[in-house]
Parts: C-alpha cells; structure tokens; sequence
C-alpha cells in the first residue's frame, strides 16, 4: 500500500501533461522493489540505511521476495447489503444518444462531430493552426528562459538515383545558465528550420549540473559517448571556462564559470557535446554522497 | 488509500481461468515470483497475488476516477475487441481496439490533425455535404471516413493526453506500453507468464488468451472507475 499512496499523491499532482514532460515517473524507481514486498507484507516504506540509489541496476526486486512464501489475500469484509454489480455485458442496453449524452458530459463534444447536449461542435478549432498568416508566422524568440547556442552547422549529402540531397544538419545546445543543459541534433532543408529543429530536440533532453557555490564542478570525471572521450575538471574561481569547441560552449550554456576540460578522444563536436553531459550525470554535490554512506562531510574532505 | 471491497472472488477467477499461463518453455523468468506451479507443461499463476494487485489496481483506478482524471483502455487483440469496446463504453473511458498506431501518443498533434480531419468528415455527413460531391469523392471520403472509425473511434472524445492507460496484452501493445513509459503516463497492465512485470507500474498477473479472463478483470477495473466517478468531490 505504501507504494500506491505515493501513486495517490503523484496522481493528484498530474493535472496537466505539459508537451515537455519530466520524466520523472509516477512511482520513482527506488519504490520499486519496495513496492512489492510492501503488497505482500505492508511494510512501512523506510528500510533501515540508505542502499543502492535509484540509479543503479535494479537487482535488489528479489532481495526480499521469498517466492516460496505463503501470499495471503486478505479483502475487506463486503459492506451490508453488497449485491455484486451487474458485468459490463449484462446491464441494460444502452442506445447510442445516451452512450453519446454520458460522454459528453464527462468530456465535452470535443471530436465527435455531433453534440447532444447542445454544445459547441466546433470546441476543439482553437487548437488548429493559423495557416492563413502571410509568409512564416513568427514564433516567439526568447521562450521559457532557454537560450540556445549553435555549435555547428553542417552540410550533410544523401545520394540518390536522381542526383544529390542536400539536408543542414544543426547541433544546438540550449542552457539557462543555472546548470540546466540540454544537447539536440536536428536536420532540414534549411539551416533555420535545423536550428529550431534541434532547439526541439535539445528541450526534450535536459539534464542537471551539479554546482557549487563558486560555480564550478564538485570533482573530477570522465565522460564517454562514442568515440568521444571527455575529461572534466573543477578549478578555482576566476579561472574561466578553458575547454575547446563543443565542450566549451556546453559549460558556458549551463552557467559553469570555472572549470577545465578536454577532448581526449574523437573530436566529432556532437559526440563531444554527449559526452559532456554524461561526464556532468556522473557528479555527485558532496552531500548526496555523505548522505548515501552515512557518514559527515568532513570525513569526505580528508 | 482506503483499500475497498471489489468483489474479488478466487473461486471465479479459477473458473474464468485466469490462472493458466503460456507454455513453460516460453515464460519470462521475471515471472518467478508469481508463478506457483507447473502443470502440463503450462504455468500456473498464483491467484493470491492476482488477487491482490487486481485491488490495488482497483482502489487507484477508484481514486483516479473521483479525481476526474481520463483513462485510455488499450486492447487489440482481435477476439476481445468487442468486449472491450463494450467495456470501455460502459466506463465512459476512452478506447482503442483495433491496431494501435504508432506514435498515437508520442505524435498527438498529428493524432489531433486526424481527429479534427474526422470531426470535420462527421459533421458533413451529418449535413449530407457528401451527396453533393461527385461519386468518386464521395466514396473516397465515405472510406476515409470509416477508416478513422475504426481506428480512431474510441479517442474521439480524447482531448489531452490520457492519465492512466489500461493495457490488455503486454506482448501485443509493446508499442503502447514504450510510447507511455516515454511520456511518463502510468500504466496498468495485464501480465501473462511471458511478458516482463517491471516494465508497467502496476502488473496483474493473469491469463491474457481466454476472453472470459479478460473479461472478468476488465469488469472489475470498469466497476472501479464507474464507482469512483460519482463521488467527485469538487475542490474549491
């Protein structure tokens, strides 16, 4: 039951689905292997110290599942007076106009066409586009906080029986610069539509930095993505960003004003850029990891 | 959560059958747990956990549903496609049960051109603009028409994305299952002996061959939402 309360809680703050969803799930994954052994024995959710964290590999799903053992179901006693309701097939028939009137009711006309409640058909029409703007109807350019940078820009050929295709093919990195980065690759015909293509993209894949208050990396690490190596890391304040090409502007993008970096590997800017950002998920704030051990920071600093 | 009485019975499920799994040489064995026997070389689920996640499935589709949240029912398998579509009409929840198209929910603004494109075909028959055109465009559009029936005639009231998504056959609707793990939306699923438990947030282990079995769980779970929708209890 413990797990499910948190599915009550997450529910009840999943009012909207937003186009860009985190995501962060309905049951986090570390409920998961508490979840069952909470179904079969309800236990409380806190167990002993703090294990394997959410991101590992989730082998602990049998640590505590004995499958030998003995399940009970045990239901609510039925109230006074329970008569089981009637199967989804036995009930009245009913005709089309109430089916239609009862699902109006819950969800509005919406696509259906026809309206039996006397609502607008046409509800649904705001959300069709403008098509009848002249020319490109200009999107808004500076949109929730992100500020996009290009880090390259390239002419990429399919060859087919007719001749050549030329596709643009843009890597973009969009960062607000308070260590949220996000890398994206998106092509088109055009540079500006592979530009928003991968602005698109980069918002979809947005990960967090871990800073700290001098704004630099908390430790050392190494990333890899490909053949693209990528070594990181932390310097003192009034360093500077000193890294090469794609890796440069991925810090810059993410707010980071002190660090070193170097491309040990391939230099392919878009494998660098990944690279980067699985170096950055591999850090750790220094609390995370006095917390998950159980021991004080101090010991961490020895 | 109140756990509540759903009417569970285990006498009815073993005569449903929804113990019986698929053929021991093709299980999953991250069904282990929920497997208690081999007979004929069929495995054998343990009813008791059936039993007890189908409440828990139950009491978070009761919540859900006094939440005001929609749900999509999912079920493609083309022997219990009519008693689906007959569920998920009774349930007031949206519905697909004929092929699942890719990207139904990962692509919904295109999913929505559809839906706006079927709207405006209704409202034409309805206003006979059909016998006007020539026949050749008529028939065209009397196909069209009733393509988009059929595949999208459970979602046409689907205005958003759904909150919880009901899936019948886990193997059949992988497609399914993917688009909404990438989309976060919380899944209940159906889960026979050869399908992976941990990939929906809430699995109920059960026969997924034999329509009385589906039927059965599918009726307790449309109780459930049909219980829960009265008691909406407006937040001020």
């Amino acid at each position: 039951m413990a797990a499910t309360t948190a599915a009550a809680a997450a529910l009840s703050s999943l009012s909207f689905l937003s186009p860009n969803p985190p995501i962060s799930f309905l049951f986090p994954k570390s409920t998961k292997p508490f979840f069952l052994s909470g179904s079969f024995r309800s236990l409380s959710l806190s167990l002993a110290p703090p294990r394997a964290k959410a991101s590992d590999i989730d082998t602990a799903f049998f640590d505590d599942l004995d499958p030998e053992e003995e399940v009970v179901f045990d239901p609510p006693t039925p109230p006074e007076g329970f008569t089981p309701p009637p199967a989804f097939d036995d009930g009245p028939d009913e005709t089309e106009d109430e089916i239609a009137a009862a699902y109006e009711e819950l969800y509005g006309p919406a696509y259906s066409g026809v309206s039996v409640l006397g609502n607008d058909v046409f509800v649904m029409d705001s959300k069709v586009k403008k098509t009848s703007a002249f020319g490109k109807v200009k999107k808004e350019k500076v949109r929730d906080g992100f500020e996009e940078r290009v880090v390259q820009v390239r002419r990429v050929t399919k060859v087919v029986k007719g001749g050549k295709q030329l596709h643009f093919r843009a890597v973009v990195v969009v960062g607000d610069k308070q260590g949220q980065v996000g890398v994206g690759v998106g092509k088109a015909k055009e540079v500006i539509g592979a530009v928003q293509k991968s602005a698109v993209n980069a918002r979809r894949n947005i990960v967090t930095i871990p800073m700290t208050k001098y704004l630099t990396f908390p430790h050392r690490s190494e990333g890899d993505y490909g053949a693209a190596t990528v070594m990181l890391r932390p310097a003192a304040p009034g360093t500077g960003v000193i890294a090469g090409g794609a890796v440069r502007i991925v810090l810059e993008m993410a707010g980071v004003e002190n660090a070193l970096g170097k491309q040990l590997g391939s230099k392919n800017a878009l494998n660098n850029a990944r690279a980067t950002v699985v170096a950055v998920q591999k850090m750790k704030q220094f609390r995370e990891v006095a917390q998950e051990r159980g021991i004080p920071m101090e010991e961490l600093w020895k | 959560m109140a756990r509540r009485y759903w009417n569970i019975n285990l006498e009815e499920m073993l005569e449903a059958g929804v113990h019986f799994g698929h053929g021991t040489r093709k299980w999953n064995p991250r069904m282990a747990p929920y497997i208690s026997a081999k007979r004929k070389g069929i495995h054998i689920t343990n009813l008791t956990r059936t039993a007890r996640f189908l409440s828990e499935a139950c009491d978070l589709l009761f919540d859900a549903a006094s939440k005001r949240k929609q749900f999509l029912i999912v079920g493609t398998k083309n022997k219990a496609a009519d008693s689906m579509a007959r569920a998920a009409i009774r349930a007031r929840c949206h519905y697909v049960n004929k092929k699942w198209l890719g990207g139904m929910l990962t692509n919904w603004p295109t999913t929505e051109t559809r839906l706006h494109k079927f709207r405006d075909l209704r409202t034409e028959q309805n206003t006979g603009g059909l016998n006007r055109l020539p026949k050749r465009d008529a028939a065209m559009l009397k196909r069209q028409l009733s393509r988009l029936q059929t595949y999208l005639g459970g979602i046409k009231y689907m205005t958003r994305l759904p909150d919880i998504v009901i899936i019948v056959d886990q193997q059949e609707e992988y497609t399914a299952l993917r688009e909404c793990i990438t989309l976060g939306i919380p899944t209940i699923c159906l889960i026979d002996t050869n399908c992976d438990p941990d990939i929906a947030d809430i699995s109920i282990p059960a026969n997924d061959d034999v329509i009385a079995s589906i039927r059965l769980i599918l009726n307790k779970l449309v109780v459930a939402i049909c219980e829960g929708r009265p008691s909406y209890i407006r937040n001020p």
